[in-house]
């Protein structure tokens, strides 16, 4: 221990192993023993064995055009049961409650009508879509994947950063994690259950079938990817191949009478399920820009007219827009009658005067975002911004209030990462993924846990030079007996409860392994005893 | 060809072809004992060497598993003795091996691994195994005349193949729970074929039908069945004086794929660790008959046939 975690020293914000007091928590018991018994060699091995592999499997992502393989970290982020189902409990919720808001938003718009949320916000959204207003999804599913960011602050509270219900991505890596983990640190995993992600296409293809177009008995799904310079193609061939469905790009699609289909050696082939994986803006020419070559023409009139669904549904960004992030409690209680169980980071609307003064006031000691972004684009963090940066910043959030929110520097809390040789505190969020059947929201145990290399950075982002750590959400010490065998519906029971104490009769494999049955003995001293008694003779 | 050397050519090939097996059965099971508690360690290793059979190992631990199934060159349940065994049995048939197929497996004996090595180290070396059959399999194809001699160590691959995924898909039956037959298919190579095959969503029966019955997938038992019958035929073809031997192996291996082929999938699920002993004695007859066939068969009438011609 001496070695890799002599040095390790916790900041002000929350550490995920060592509680304020130095001790380790309970849920790290087990990674931190492994971790002490290890040298920092021992590390650099393990380290090395996970990037061989990455770049093996060719898990990567792009940046501008270069492929790189992603980082991921030795060390695991740990989280203990009980958290887990208060994180599983919320996140559902939201997505649940978002549900209602698009549903609603796209026909009668009761939300606005009763006076929850202005009607300006929702039209002012560049992610609300009138072309698909009225447009009613085959089983009500708008969301059918979510992924919503959550962090830590130093209290210790899990909030919720931001809700991602266009094309979440990550969710590749959250598999391709514990695949590499389980090969380069399996000492790591004794004496503790970890509950299992390999569930996640079964879930995703299960819901994805259910969402086909009513009268569809044998749905046919398709994954629809940009191509092979997308950051996330990795993502879109892992889902397509781990779900057993082809991987289409726009040019193998064609619409005709309002049915979609793709071109095969066998002719034309109906498709009845698009999980995509194209932004709204390129999905069709017809309604969106006419200038995109990744869409396929009359999508959206197909799916108006029910002969396809598409997943996630258009137009779903103004579930996700930053300023509506602000209400979601509020929609929460309308929607649900619930109390949000994980609160959001405190916000400021700058479409306010008096909370925009506040804000001008203050830029330097906040984070302000763009309201329509991802992937950290365009977020300026104010303490470390230059003053020509703030002063830029200034002038466009008087320009356009609405197009910006400001947040508190929040310190999320840090996990043991490998620096060079040595274990330090590195920021981490965390995105778990939630997959909604029409039927339930089903919260994939764990999710993606991204951590900033540089230290003390705060943003997480892969494409901003960030990596990812496996995350083990830790199975209930309850010992429960499950009769379930089969596979078909993934369930937790299925997946998650601790198998019985084996009872199976040893009857098998009474056919022994044959081996080569002329390897006589005598046969071989006397072959030898030729060899010693005529050396001469070799070659002969 | 020389009784011996056709001995030889077909221990080569179940050699090579058992040591890719059991490494892609231990890379399999390694992972589920490793994702499932340590409390059942014990269980899930001896369930796997029994398996094997092996019985001598009492509680097993994985660190047994790895040693039994891995590196130890005393057991001959090893890819240690595998890979090393059918180095043996390539000297013996040196004059009839190309010699790129000769290095191969000659390098492959050299880098066998010394010293003893924990689950971390394991994947490293089963990745190795399965590389070098790989190695073996594509040079054998690519650059071998298919004579007598490629057709028994075909015969023998084939035959080991529908032995060895008996047993895999034994041990998707042996261990509780739900997510054996994936990692079983995986093990297999065949994971993402099955996906496509049955479009995402199956049960266990077509898991095991697919592992089974399915020709078209070359690890399936099936598969091996009828490469086996082929390489056999050929053999017979080849040697019509001796055609009357290859008979009762044919017979066997007919048979079986009678039954496996007609059976009701649900009764096969059901009884699936007897029918997979079934494939496995079946195996083992073979093997005795094609060995008395036509290897031991140099010793007896066969070898007076030849001499009065």
């Amino acid at each position: 221990m001496a070695d890799v975690l002599s040095g390790y020293r916790t900041g002000e914000a929350f550490d995920e192993m060592i509680d304020a007091e130095g001790s380790v928590r309970p849920s790290y018991q087990a990674v931190y023993s492994a971790l002490s018994r290890s040298s920092s060699d021992d590390l650099r091995m393990i380290a090395e064995s996970l990037a061989n592999n990455y770049t093996q499997a060719g898990v990567t992502f792009d940046v501008g055009g270069v492929e790189r393989p992603f980082p991921l970290d030795l060390v695991p982020r740990v989280i203990a049961s009980p958290e887990w189902e208060i994180i599983e409990a919320g996140v559902a919720q939201r997505v649940r409650a978002l549900e209602a808001f698009l549903s609603d938003i796209y026909s009668d718009a009761r939300v606005i009508s009763d006076g929850v949320i202005p009607s300006q916000l929702v039209t002012s959204s560049t992610h609300f879509h009138r072309a698909v207003w009225g447009i009613q999804p085959s089983n009500g599913v708008r969301i059918h994947v979510a992924g919503v960011d959550l962090i830590r602050n130093p209290d210790g509270d899990v909030r919720v950063l931001e809700d991602n219900v266009r094309v979440p991505s990550g969710v590749s890596y959250v598999m391709t994690n514990r695949n590499a983990m389980v090969m380069a640190m399996p000492e790591a995993f004794a004496n503790q259950r970890i509950r299992p992600v390999a569930g996640y296409p079964t879930r995703l293809l299960t819901a994805l079938r259910k969402a086909a177009p009513s009268g569809v008995e044998e749905p046919t799904v398709v994954v629809l990817t940009p191509g092979v310079y997308n950051s996330a193609y990795f993502e879109h061939t892992l889902l397509a191949r781990t779900m057993g469905v082809e991987l289409v790009e726009g040019r193998d699609l064609e619409c005709r009478r309002g049915k979609v289909f793709m071109r095969t050696t066998a002719g034309l082939q109906r498709v009845d399920v698009i999980y995509r994986r194209v932004d709204d803006e390129f999905l069709d020419p017809v309604h969106f820009r006419s200038d995109s070559m990744l869409g396929v023409p009359g999508l959206v009139n197909a799916a108006r007219t029910g002969g396809v669904t598409l997943a996630n549904a258009i137009g779903n960004g103004v579930a996700d827009d930053k300023l509506i992030y602000t209400y979601v409690p509020d929609l929460i209680k309308y929607y649900l009658r619930e109390d949000a169980i994980l609160p959001n980071v405190d916000t400021w609307r700058l479409e306010d005067d008096q909370a925009r003064e506040e804000v001008l006031d203050r830029l330097a000691e906040l984070v302000v975002k763009p309201v329509d972004g991802s992937g950290g684009k365009g977020i300026v963090i104010g303490p470390r911004a230059t003053k020509t940066e703030l002063d830029t910043l200034r002038h466009r959030v008087t320009e356009d209030p609405r197009g910006w929110i400001a947040q508190p520097v929040v310190q999320l809390s840090t996990v043991p990462t490998l620096i060079e040789d040595c274990l330090e505190p590195r920021h981490v969020d965390l995105r778990p993924f939630a997959v909604n059947s029409g039927d339930d929201v089903w919260v994939l145990p764990g999710g993606l846990t991204r951590v900033a290399l540089p230290a003390g950075e705060l943003v997480v982002n892969s494409s901003q030079g960030g990596g990812s750590k496996d995350t083990w959400v830790l199975s209930p010490p309850v010992h429960r007996l499950s009769n379930h065998r089969h596979s078909i519906e993934p369930s937790d029971e299925a997946d998650d409860q601790p198998k019985p104490q084996t009872d199976v009769p040893l009857t098998v494999a009474k056919i022994p392994i044959a081996v080569t049955p002329k390897i006589v003995e005598t046969q071989r001293q006397q072959q030898d005893q030729q060899q010693q008694t005529r050396p001469w003779s070799c070659g002969c | 060809m020389l009784s011996r050397i056709a001995e030889s050519m077909f221990w080569i090939g179940r050699y090579v072809e058992r040591a890719e097996d059991t490494a892609r059965l231990l890379q399999t099971h390694l992972r589920l004992i490793i994702e499932e508690t340590a409390a059942h360690e014990v269980d899930a290793c001896r369930n796997l060497l029994a398996l094997m059979n092996v019985d001598h190992v009492e509680d097993p631990t994985l660190t047994d598993v790895l040693r039994v199934l891995g590196y130890d060159p005393a057991e001959p349940t090893s890819i240690y003795f595998s890979y090393a065994s059918a180095r043996d049995n390539a000297r013996r048939a040196r004059e009839v091996i190309p010699l790129d197929l000769w290095e191969c497996i000659n390098t492959t004996w050299h880098q066998l691994p010394t010293t003893p090595f924990g689950p971390s180290g394991a994947h490293v070396f089963l990745n190795w195994a399965r590389e070098r059959s790989a190695m073996f399999a594509g040079i054998s194809r690519g650059i071998m005349v298919r004579d007598d001699g490629w057709q028994f160590m075909s015969m023998g691959r084939s035959l080991e193949q529908a032995d060895m995924t008996s047993r895999l898909v034994a041990s998707a039956s042996l261990t509780h729970g739900s997510t054996q037959w994936p990692a079983v298919l995986r093990g297999c190579g065949g994971h993402d074929a099955f996906l496509r095959t049955y479009r995402g969503l199956y049960t266990d029966r077509e898991a095991a039908e697919f592992l089974i019955v399915d020709a078209r997938f070359p690890r399936s038992i099936m598969h091996g069945l009828v490469a086996a019958a082929d390489s056999l035929q050929r053999v017979a073809q080849n040697n019509p004086l001796t055609a009357v031997h290859a008979a009762p192996a044919l017979r066997s291996l007919g048979q079986l794929r009678a039954r496996l082929e007609y059976a009701d999938l649900d009764d096969l699920l059901g009884n699936l660790n007897h029918e997979m002993s079934v494939v496995q004695d079946v195996c083992a007859q073979v093997a005795l008959a094609v060995s008395t066939s036509y290897f031991a068969a140099a010793e007896s009438p066969a070898w007076t046939t030849e001499g009065t011609r």
